[in-house]
């Protein structure tokens, strides 16, 4: 019987999608005149998908992003999340894991976890027990008392997303977060990714300008165009779970990379 | 509705201030020993042209051997400062801290050992100049890009052939930031310095006038000092214009001038 | 250990030049009238501090520096950060504040002393004039020294406007504030000097000048070494401060 009602319980949050865009454009004012960003997004992520954007440069990734953590008002368009409107950013709903460099320097890595829970003044027993979970969650736990400058480039971004969990939304969305490491330190942290995600069941929405990275995480890749952003084609993803390094060199991943690479090569 | 352009904002802000120059003491809102008419400081000036334009040599001639003073030994100590290592380390955070001490408390000592005239001005503009110059050129010489000296090495570069064709060219604007800050600061140290003892030159005329209320004649010469900065730093934009290249050359992307302590690009202080 | 050998040549190098002070003009190198040997000089030292006129024109200046701090550090901070935030508001100033710094400020004197006398308000009015323009300056590098991600950041995470201010802008501006602070005291202090040197009835300014003109030399050189420590004294606790404060920035 617990068993049963557990499945009625996923099945009902399955029907509202975690993230629900529709009919949405974006237009700003440059230079000369407005500018078209994005047009007509339409994008449905059920819960607990994890899914991959990507694009030329300044196809508008990042502002869609923006817009989706309420950080940014689209000219027109809904978005939803959880079934309700993001009108303004809301932690409890939406986590966001930045480029890199978005940590305080002045904040010790436990510190700069705390960070979202100190805004909303919660208890500092809570937020300090739940901040060294995390930074467990993340593989750094003992590391909580060193400062950005002292982290390398991986435990950084590490820390940033121990950060995006820290409010445990059921979204988290991160912008490129890997893209100023190495590549070998790239490919550990798509990996350690994995293993959070399929640790916290949240949904996912990764921007990337790595098409390996993005076979390699996604259960969908969505192809935006060059300005003005229009999503060109969504692709499933149907390599098993867990991923492991050895799927990068099957034909099926390869040819899932060769047809995100010729859609986003044919874009004028 | 579209904002005015700031140039167009500034150059309104400048006319205001030349006819409020004008309409304030006219109107009488101010009495004229604050505050003389523009066009009555202007007349006076031509009057006495010939007495503002000798004050104004006196200067000048104190301003050129001043400037080559801290300009020359400044830009070289500096480079020896900022260019070898083991100088660095040891004098860097002396010479910034001394940096610290307000020159003009020495002027009087200047005046003790070379007398009113022209030479404790140039000894003080001197001393006045070289801190910074020295200071801006150590900071600098390191912003050289090191890029430029292995490549050059890795192409077999001797020493002097290294000095002639890599660091030179690299030090270009360097050297201009420092000819540029210690021409402003000659100015301004030997200004200030005739103002406080002195018997000729264009800051003696300020302090002379002030001493009799002769307010036209005060102002009369703060435009001779005004015009003075400014046709310098005309002429510096124009060599700088000219050098472009070397302005874009030589340095990297931004040399963080908050992480080599006494690197602060120090300004005039008086 | 190298930093033990440095500071152990630096201290060589300072003897060397005390003792050089001390020996040049009791060996009649140079003219004891015009450089007394280092050691009269500490003695008129002890007998200056001692003097009443002295203890006056110490308080008197001291009263003047840290009035005109208090005026012009604040005022410059939020004109400067007003400068930062209003990208209109810069354009328009930044070049004209550019331009002040080229030109000597001591040359408006004169309308300081017609306006406020030759008293304590002068002082300050003066020195609070010759400082602002650079803490205006290093208020709005502060403030554009506050990365867009980390106010991003905050913003995800629904903080308030005062929030932000307290947990993004202070802690990012604190270093270069602290910069300013120090660099803007050297201002404050050159403009105390020659506001009093130029026309004053107290202050050590003054005394100064004063000693100069009567050939006081060992007088004049005890302000002076006075003057000199107190200001290098002042910079290095406040560079203390910085250096403890930067240790992130790297």
């Amino acid at each position: 019987m617990q068993h049963m009602a557990n499945m009625s319980a996923v099945r009902d949050v399955s029907l509202t999608p975690a993230v629900d865009v529709r009919g949405l454009s974006h237009v700003y004012a440059g230079r000369e005149g407005a500018v078209p960003a994005l047009s007509d997004i339409a994008l449905e992520v059920p819960a607990g998908r994890f899914v991959v954007i990507v694009g030329p440069s300044g196809c508008g990734k990042t502002s869609l992003l923006m817009m989706l953590a309420g950080l940014r008002r689209p000219t027109s368009g809904t978005i939803l999340c959880d079934g309700r409107p993001i009108a303004k950013p809301d932690p409890a709903r939406v986590g966001v894991v930045f480029q890199e460099a978005s940590l305080y320097p002045w904040l010790t890595a436990l510190d700069n976890v705390e960070f979202p829970l100190a805004l909303k003044h919660a208890p500092r027993e809570e937020r300090r027990a739940r901040a060294e979970a995390m930074l467990k969650l993340v593989g750094l736990e003992g590391f909580g008392t060193r400062y950005p400058h002292e982290l390398s480039g991986g435990m950084k971004q590490r820390v940033s997303i121990a950060r995006g969990l820290m409010q445990d939304p059921p979204v988290l969305l991160m912008d490129e977060p890997f893209a100023a490491l190495d590549e070998q330190t790239r490919m550990t942290m798509g990996h350690e990714l994995l293993r959070i995600w399929s640790q916290t069941s949240k949904t996912v929405v990764f921007i990337t300008h790595s098409l390996t990275e993005a076979v390699y995480l996604a259960d969908e890749v969505i192809v935006m165009s060059a300005r003005p952003g229009r999503i060109l084609d969504r692709i499933a993803i149907d390599l098993p779970r867990p991923r492991t390094y050895q799927m990068m060199a099957t034909d099926l991943f390869g040819r899932l990379r060769e047809r995100i690479w010729e859609q986003i090569r044919t874009v004028p | 509705m579209t904002r005015p352009s700031p140039r167009t904002v500034r150059r309104l802000i400048g006319l205001a201030l030349l006819v409020a120059w004008e309409a304030i003491p006219r109107l009488g809102i101010l009495p004229e020993l604050f505050i003389p008419p523009l066009t009555k400081t202007l007349y006076v000036l031509w009057l006495d042209r010939a007495i503002y334009a000798a004050a104004l040599l006196v200067t000048l001639y104190e301003v050129a051997v001043a400037m080559l003073i801290a300009c020359g030994v400044g830009i070289l100590v500096g480079a020896v400062v900022g260019g070898v290592a083991s100088i660095r380390n040891l004098m860097l955070p002396v010479f910034s801290s001394l940096y610290a001490v307000p020159i003009v408390i020495l002027y009087p000592v200047f005046t003790a050992w070379f007398g009113i005239g022209s030479e404790s001005k140039i000894a003080f503009a001197g001393v006045y100049g070289f801190f910074p110059v020295m200071l801006s050129t150590a900071a600098g010489i390191r912003t050289i890009d090191e890029q430029y000296l292995i490549a050059a090495r890795s192409m077999g570069a001797s020493l002097p052939q290294l000095i002639i064709r890599v660091i030179i060219p690299a030090s270009i604007p360097t050297v201009l930031a420092g000819l540029r800050l210690g021409g402003a600061l000659t100015i301004i140290g030997v200004v200030v310095s005739e103002m406080l003892t002195s018997a000729d030159g264009i800051g003696y005329l300020v302090t002379k006038n002030r001493t009799t209320l002769d307010s036209p004649r005060v102002f009369a010469a703060i435009i001779v000092i005004l015009a003075l900065s400014v046709v310098f730093d005309l002429a510096v934009r124009w060599i700088e214009r000219r050098t472009l290249i070397w302005q874009i050359a030589g340095r990297r992307e931004r040399p963080d001038a908050r992480t080599s302590r006494g690197a602060m690009p120090a300004p005039a202080t008086a | 250990m190298r930093g033990s050998i440095i500071i152990l040549v630096r201290i060589a190098i300072l003897a060397a030049l005390l003792a050089a002070w001390e020996a040049l003009p009791r060996l009649g190198l140079v003219n004891p009238m015009l450089l007394p040997p280092l050691s009269d000089v500490l003695k008129t030292l002890v007998t200056i501090l001692g003097r009443a006129d002295v203890h006056e024109a110490l308080g008197v200046t001291t009263a003047e520096v840290v009035v005109a701090f208090i005026i012009a550090v604040p005022l410059g901070t939020a004109l400067g950060v007003l400068a930062a935030e209003n990208a209109y508001f810069g354009e328009i100033f930044r070049p004209m504040l550019f331009y002040v710094f080229s030109i000597p400020k001591s040359i408006f004197l004169p309308m300081f002393i017609l306006v406020f006398g030759i008293g304590f308000p002068q002082k300050v009015a003066y020195a609070t004039f010759s400082t602002i323009f650079i803490v205006i300056m290093s208020a709005s590098a502060a403030v554009e020294s506050v990365k867009a991600e980390h106010l991003l950041v905050a913003q995800s995470y629904g903080a308030t406007p005062a929030q932000i201010l307290r947990r993004v802008y202070l802690p990012s501006m604190l270093p270069i504030l602290l910069e300013a602070l120090r660099i803007s005291m050297i201002f404050n202090f050159t403009g105390v000097m020659i506001a009093e040197m130029y026309a004053a009835r107290t202050g050590i300014g003054h005394m100064i000048a004063n000693w100069g003109e009567n050939f006081q030399m060992p007088q004049l050189f005890a302000g002076v070494i006075l003057l000199a420590a107190a200001a290098m004294l002042f910079n290095e606790a406040v560079r203390a401060l910085e250096n403890r404060c930067s240790i992130w920035r790297t």
